[in-house]
């Protein structure tokens, strides 16, 4: 079951019956509680998870189809727990991703102080191409911020990487990060040596919304 | 009134024992036995205790395996590959903390625990957790009131796990009870329990960690040693025995609850679970009632799925079994499959998408995980377990569910699960003895149970408490390690109840108070023929191997 659509590519079939032109895996790090889970679930279901606190056992693994200019990419999502006892489980998991997306909760001061150790385990578990993005989650909660926006722009710039703040209560952002990600590989995949080169810094830059300060 | 009687009073022989099979699936030793074995080691000998080296032992012979299919083309070099062995054995026994790596973030825990308690910010992230929840402490009334408390501390003292109120609030208690189980140790001697006005509190030491159960149930100290195991065997299900022992031999005073985050809700959904659930005490797993014929077609599927390095298939619907395929060395323990399907119960995560997680079966093989590719099938009840010794075979996995979840879908058996589930177990009518109102009936040869669901005069969940402990208390008469009881007669306000034991079932059924013995007993030889009829859709009888 394979044909050939407008760029190219072969599209495959998905077990269940969906048509994709190509797949890759993205996944989800950070430490324990920053909302990695719920983030996933916002954007594969639309939902929150509120209430109580499900923290995810070993590595949970859902798929979801997006569309990126008319190429379908489905996007094999990996949501990883974060608790230290499962991180060689993850890590050794680092390698297949094609896309790390890395979350602290804005929240939580530790969750961004972590950020730094979770980005030298990057370098050194995941391949060299991978597409990382640095996300600020539960940035709905403004009265109990605890990391500024200024300083997580600032983290993510030392190291080359995207930021954006996201909240899967809101869903603000939330789509977009899934998104970026896809379109960054696709873009990778499809790109003709003459084409512009797509950057995903730019483009998140240009598309993110900005959480709004009153509330 | 409780009443012994002469077993030739029954005529019905042990070999008869209806449910049983020559090729068990699971571990079938008693558990009691067990359990003495495990007491009577000294605190130095924990060696034996622990099963170890059945996974290094897996991936040996895959090893050899490989070697083996590779010596046409090529002189084997043994010295060579034993290396490689112990390379991988060390891999698949690679625990998520590296030696150094320890140390280090201890450490830093450590410093930053005292910046967080400098700045008081200790209380808010405790009540940041738990918003809804009051806090009970060891002077609230309701934390008092508890039947059975369950506490575990580090040797050191420090707080891990309290089925009630906050570990941290309990912290004195925690100090009382170190004391005074190191206070009996240093004399080479070990507490067991102790007697408190209603209260039996029970001791039991696992280097490096202590467990206490505190109970007015009136469970037997056996009992309760019993569940204490299965406390301690949930967490070594989450660490591995290797890694515990390492980390406190590292630092003796580490706080444990850094690692088990997440798991509380397994603890507390086993032991709430050891209150209500038959399967603990009879240590034996139930059956999903099923077609022999279907459930023949699920083993037969999930056998011609088998993938390299695949131990356990298990399938598990409900909480309970409907088939079991496994590698042809190695058995389950019923313990071992208790811990999944509380996995199973407590976590809700299982159900929305495919999960990878390795868990350790202590029974089994305590030193290593077994990595375990956890899907729900098509949204059935039906939960696919696929369990390995290869951390990186998720894929294989996860295509091995795909083409056992085909040959199901086509030959409708999951339709047949979710029918059954729904159906639940049979009544107590169906077995058509009017005498009688519940039992229970446990095959030893094969370590499955079967009891008909809680139909009146126990639909209400306060008498199937009183029944449970009904059954509890029978249970602890017959199994009475100083005067063991083959057949026990009792009669107590609201019902009589049978227990019988021989060598190849064991069985307790429940009369109305006015039965005579006589009656009861006319009425168990009934209850052994149905099960003997029903046997086939009862129990998993002919399991297949990889």
């Amino acid at each position: 079951m394979a044909g050939t659509n407008i760029n190219g590519v072969v599209r495959s079939t998905s077990v269940t019956g969906e048509f994709y032109d190509f797949a890759c895996k993205v996944m989800l790090i950070g430490d324990s509680g920053v909302g990695k889970t719920c983030l996933l679930v916002r954007f594969k279901d639309g939902a929150f998870l509120s209430g109580s606190f499900i923290s995810t056992v070993g590595i949970d693994f859902r798929n979801k189809i997006v569309d990126v200019e008319g190429t379908k990419v489905k996007l094999q999502i990996w949501d990883t727990a974060g608790q230290e006892r499962f991180r060689s489980v993850t890590h050794a998991y680092y390698r297949d991703a094609h896309a790390l997306l890395l979350l602290f909760d804005v929240t939580n001061r530790h969750s961004f102080e972590n950020i730094r150790a979770w980005v030298s385990e990057i370098h050194e578990y995941a391949k060299d191409d991978v597409v990382v993005m640095l996300l600020g989650n539960k940035c709905d909660m403004t009265s109990e911020r605890c990391v500024k926006r200024e300083e997580a722009e600032k983290l993510a710039k030392d190291n080359k990487i995207p930021y954006m703040e996201t909240s899967a209560k809101s869903g603000l952002n939330v789509d977009l990060a899934f998104v970026a990600v896809a379109k960054d590989l696709q873009m990778k995949k499809t790109r003709r040596p003459n084409d512009p080169k797509f950057s995903v810094l730019e483009y998140v830059d240009q598309q993110k919304q900005v959480p709004s300060k009153c509330c | 009134m409780a009443t012994s009687l002469h077993s030739n009073q029954i005529s019905a022989g042990q070999e008869h024992a209806p449910g049983g099979s020559q090729n068990p699936v699971l571990v079938t030793k008693d558990s009691y036995e067990e359990l003495e074995e495990d007491l009577s080691l000294d605190v130095d000998q924990s060696r034996p205790r622990h099963a170890s080296g059945v996974i290094a032992e897996i991936v040996e012979s895959r090893q050899h395996s490989e070697v083996d299919s590779n010596q046409n083309n090529a002189a084997v070099d043994y010295p060579a590959t034993d290396q490689q062995v112990k390379g991988i054995t060390a891999d698949t026994n690679h625990l998520s903390l590296g030696d150094g790596q320890l140390t280090d973030e201890s450490e830093v825990f450590v410093e930053e625990e005292e910046q967080r308690l400098r700045s008081g910010s200790v209380l808010q992230t405790v009540e940041k957790t738990k918003p809804a929840v009051v806090e009970e402490d060891i002077h609230s009334a309701a934390w008092k009131k508890h039947k059975k408390h369950i506490f575990i501390l580090s040797e050191a003292g420090k707080p891990i796990y309290s089925r009630y109120g906050n570990e941290d609030k309990l912290v004195t208690l925690m100090g009382v009870i170190q004391a005074l189980m190191s206070f009996v140790q240093d004399d080479k001697d070990s507490l067991r329990s102790v007697v408190a006005g209603g209260h039996l509190i029970v001791f039991l030491l696992r280097q490096p960690l202590m467990l206490v159960a505190a109970s007015s149930t009136g469970e037997s100290q056996q009992q309760l040693f019993l569940q204490l195991r299965y406390m301690y065997n949930q967490i070594l299900s989450v660490l591995t025995h290797t890694q515990l022992n390492r980390i406190f031999e590292q630092r003796r005073n580490y706080d444990l609850r850094r690692l088990l985050s997440g798991t509380e809700r397994f603890l507390n959904s086993l032991a709430d679970l050891m209150d209500s659930d038959p399967c603990f005490l009879l240590t034996a797993v139930r059956g999903l009632p099923l077609d022999n014929t279907v459930r023949d077609v699920i083993g037969q599927s999930m056998q011609s799925a088998k993938v390299k390095d695949l131990v356990f298939a298990i399938l598990i619907a409900d909480g309970q079994l409907v088939t079991l395929v496994h590698m042809k060395k190695y058995i389950l323990h019923p313990a071992d499959l208790h811990l999944v399907i509380n996995l199973l119960k407590a976590s809700t995560s299982f159900e929305t998408s495919d999960s990878w997680v390795p868990l350790c079966l202590p029974n089994f093989d305590s030193s290593g995980y077994l990595y375990s590719h956890i899907s729900y099938l098509d949204d059935s009840p039906a939960c696919l377990l696929l369990m390995t010794v290869d951390q990186m075979a998720f894929k294989e996995m996860e295509n091995c569910k795909q083409k056992i979840l085909e040959k199901l879908k086509k030959h409708n058996c999951l339709a047949a699960i979710k029918d059954s589930v729904k159906r639940g177990s049979y009544t107590c009518q169906e077995v058509g003895i009017s005498e009688l109102r519940h039992f229970l009936y446990k095959n030893k040869s094969t370590a499955q149970f079967t009891a008909p669901s809680w139909g009146a005069p126990y639909s209400d969940p306060a008498e199937q408490e009183r029944l449970f402990s009904l059954y509890r208390f029978v249970h602890q008469k017959v199994h009475n390690p100083a005067r063991p009881l083959k057949i026990l007669f009792y009669v107590g306000s609201h019902e009589s109840a049978l227990g019988w034991i021989t060598s190849g079932f064991e069985l307790y059924a429940v009369f109305s108070p006015l039965t005579t013995k006589q009656v009861a007993i006319l009425a168990v030889n009934k209850i052994l023929k149905w099960i003997k009829k029903e046997e086939e859709r009862l129990f998993i009888l002919n399991p297949p191997e990889y």
